[in-house]
């Protein structure tokens, strides 16, 4: 602002202004993660429980009594430890080669754009890339070296489950959202009101509600689904909250339901403020409408977009109250081992703190916060460079 | 713009109906269960899931009448109301200063309450419990409030700060210059100017304190007078024999302040959350 305040004012001015928020963020936000990195570097669990008199006095494997772990940073260790030993690295590698053509491939797109003035179409070079991902899937033998990897540890395995659940909503959220955002946009479309109104619906209700509902759709015998697919003559509809892949699929489809009205929103206000002319002179130019998708909306969607892709990849990672309320993680194979649909938050919750680990769960959740933090601070970079495109 | 040939428009409309049959079935469903006469939320019975046969109110009686549901109506709307209220003024100042003045350490600042948006929240619960206790705030609706405000301060005061960006600062230097300090500057010209972001903060702080219930069930556990409709009604779920019925209603009341909260500030929320720019 700097115009006429300066010196003892203004400091006491920014402080009230700024003072109320920094202390309630700090309370209630940065002493759970300091707490968390306390107990994550000691032994606390269940044989283990209590506070010692004195922390920085306590000695080590007293009865009750949690102290300082040994080694200290033993609980990461255990954690990642299983993940980098020999077959492991060797998996990894395994799995990383899975990637390659489409790095190969992203490389020599970016080159050519950069070379050519007038670019070739590059579509069918991802399509050439994308069969030899397939194909480096059975050369490589990816399924075993993930077997390898999710035999080493639940990290592993909630992890790249978690990955996977992300990766199949995201782009389903946003091509939900987008088709409905068309659709509504469109001038020819009359009570546009309404309809939003209507499609807002999933938002507006409290989820937790809707997810205990959706659960009922789902099951086997009286469900919904299966009473509607048996009367149009599927004789035997899948069980879907017992199978692995329904179940995932049915969490999938649940977290669809929830969130697409959060990008139709999203969507909605970025195409609103696109100008009209630039459609106006592509029509001139006889574009045809999936050119002008591709090269008008997608681009200018992008600033808008991004940051709340990020967003819900970032809570869709976190996701907690709607998988614990309709699958609770399982279906479950065998004791001891993560269910089919738990997720990274369901493991820490049901068995790590519910199991009295406490110490391991404190690890685990600096381990995904540092992750987390880690793709923020990406993503905010990247937003702030598209940003430029909005003015 | 050239006009849509029929057969489009046709797949429009199909798609939109399509679309919202999906998007209003399941709280049609909540709905139908609780005119249903009994306890039961499946029927064997296609038809009477989409048509209801016989109409009786005696869950919504029942709900309201024979159990304390006015006082746990009267605690969401103190806890929902006082988290409103403490979100919105917190985020407002806070995001106001962080788009206005410059100072030591205001970008990092901004990214280290970006990162901690990043902590798992489940995870933080039994810190945030001991807090709570050593403030003695635990077991008090005061306590709740106070969680879910700040809870909801990181997304609010970034997105409020983004939009606060958007506002030009010359009305506030001119207001300045005729001899308005910062605070009025702010209160009488910056505040009418982001309406549309207030309103998302709000909806967000309202949203917050209305539908938590794990934080408040481990919080008031076994007071059932100080119980939030969402604690509850998640209790009724959690009995052996669940009263659908009686949770169907209890549900549809839950929803219907939110659908109204949600439906009266619509019109802010494209502009309030899209200029924001950075939604973190």
């Amino acid at each position: 602002m700097g115009v006429s305040i300066r010196g003892w004012r203004k400091t006491l001015i920014i402080a009230l202004f700024i003072l109320p928020t920094i202390l309630g963020v700090t309370l209630l936000s940065l002493y759970p993660i300091g707490y968390n990195i306390f107990i994550s570097l000691t032994n606390r669990s269940r044989f283990y429980m209590q506070a010692p008199a004195n922390i920085w006095e306590c000695v080590p494997k007293t009865p009750r009594f949690y102290c300082w772990n040994e080694p200290l940073l033993g609980n990461y260790i255990e954690l990642f430890g299983p993940l980098l030993e020999g077959a492991a690295l060797l998996a990894w590698l395994r799995f990383g080669l899975l990637f390659l053509p489409l790095i190969i491939t992203n490389w020599l797109v970016s080159r050519t754009k950069k070379q050519s003035l007038s670019p070739p179409d590059t579509w069918w070079w991802w399509l050439v890339s994308m069969a030899a991902s397939v194909a480096m899937w059975y050369v490589a033998d990816v399924q075993g070296a993930l077997n390898v990897l999710m035999r080493a540890n639940d990290f592993f395995v909630v992890m790249f489950r978690t990955c996977l659940y992300v990766a199949a909503c995201i782009p389903l959220f946003f091509i939900v959202g987008l088709i409905i955002a068309l659709i509504l946009n469109n001038d020819e479309i009359k009570n546009k009101g309404a309809w939003r109104t209507l499609l807002i619906f999933p938002w507006a209700v409290p989820s937790y509600i809707t997810a205990l509902i959706w659960q009922f759709f789902f099951r086997t015998e009286q469900g919904l689904f299966n009473q509607v697919l048996r009367s149009v003559g599927v004789a035997n509809p899948p069980a879907w909250l017992q199978v692995d892949v329904w179940a995932f699929a049915a969490v999938v489809i649940i977290n669809l339901w929830l969130s697409y009205p959060f990008f139709m929103t999203i969507i909605l206000g970025a195409l609103q403020s696109i100008p009209a002319d630039q459609y106006e002179a592509a029509d001139v130019d006889g574009a045809t409408w999936w050119q002008k998708l591709k090269n008008i909306t997608l681009p200018l969607l992008r600033p808008a977009v991004m940051p709340a892709i990020v967003l819900s990849s970032i809570s869709t990672f976190q996701m907690f109250n709607t998988v614990y309320l309709v699958t609770d993680g399982g279906p479950i194979r065998g004791a001891g081992q993560p269910g089919a649909t738990e997720f990274v938050m369901i493991y820490g919750y049901k068995t790590l703190l519910r199991g009295d680990r406490y110490a391991d769960a404190g690890a685990f959740a600096m381990v995904i916060f540092i992750l987390l933090f880690a793709a923020t601070l990406f993503s905010l970079r990247m937003t702030r460079i598209t940003k430029g495109a909005y003015e | 713009m050239k006009t849509l040939s029929p057969p489009v428009k046709i797949l429009f409309y199909a798609i939109l109906v399509l679309a919202a049959i999906i998007a209003i079935y399941p709280i049609w469903f909540v709905a139908l269960a609780a005119i249903r006469p009994g306890q039961r939320l499946l029927t064997l019975n296609l038809v009477s899931m989409f048509i209801p046969a016989e109409i009786t109110w005696d869950n919504f009686n029942m709900l309201m009448f024979e159990k304390p549901f006015f006082t746990w109506l009267k605690n969401s709307l103190f806890v929902a109301g006082l988290t409103t209220i403490f979100c919105v003024s917190l985020a407002t100042t806070g995001a106001f200063a962080f788009s206005r003045f410059s100072f030591k350490g205001r970008e990092s600042v901004l990214v280290l309450l970006l990162a901690i948006q990043a902590f798992p929240g489940v995870l933080a619960l039994i810190p945030i419990m001991q807090i709570l206790r050593s403030l003695g705030l635990f077991g008090s609706h005061w306590g709740l409030i106070l969680a879910y405000a700040t809870g909801t301060l990181v997304f609010t005061t970034w997105n409020l700060k983004g939009y606060f960006d958007t506002i030009p600062i010359d009305l506030e230097e001119a207001a300045m210059i005729d001899g308005a300090g910062p605070i009025q500057a702010f209160i009488q010209i910056a505040l009418p100017l982001a309406r549309p972001a207030l309103a998302v903060t709000a909806l967000f702080g309202f949203l917050a304190g209305w539908n938590e219930f794990i934080m408040a069930e481990v919080m008031l556990v076994g007071k059932e007078a100080m119980y939030t409709l969402p604690v509850a009604l998640n209790k009724l779920a959690g009995d052996r024999t669940v009263p659908w019925g009686l949770f169907a209603s209890g549900a549809l009341l839950i929803s219907v302040p939110t659908l109204i909260v949600f439906l009266s500030l619509q019109q802010y929320l494209e502009s309030g959350l899209t200029m924001g720019g950075v939604k973190g």
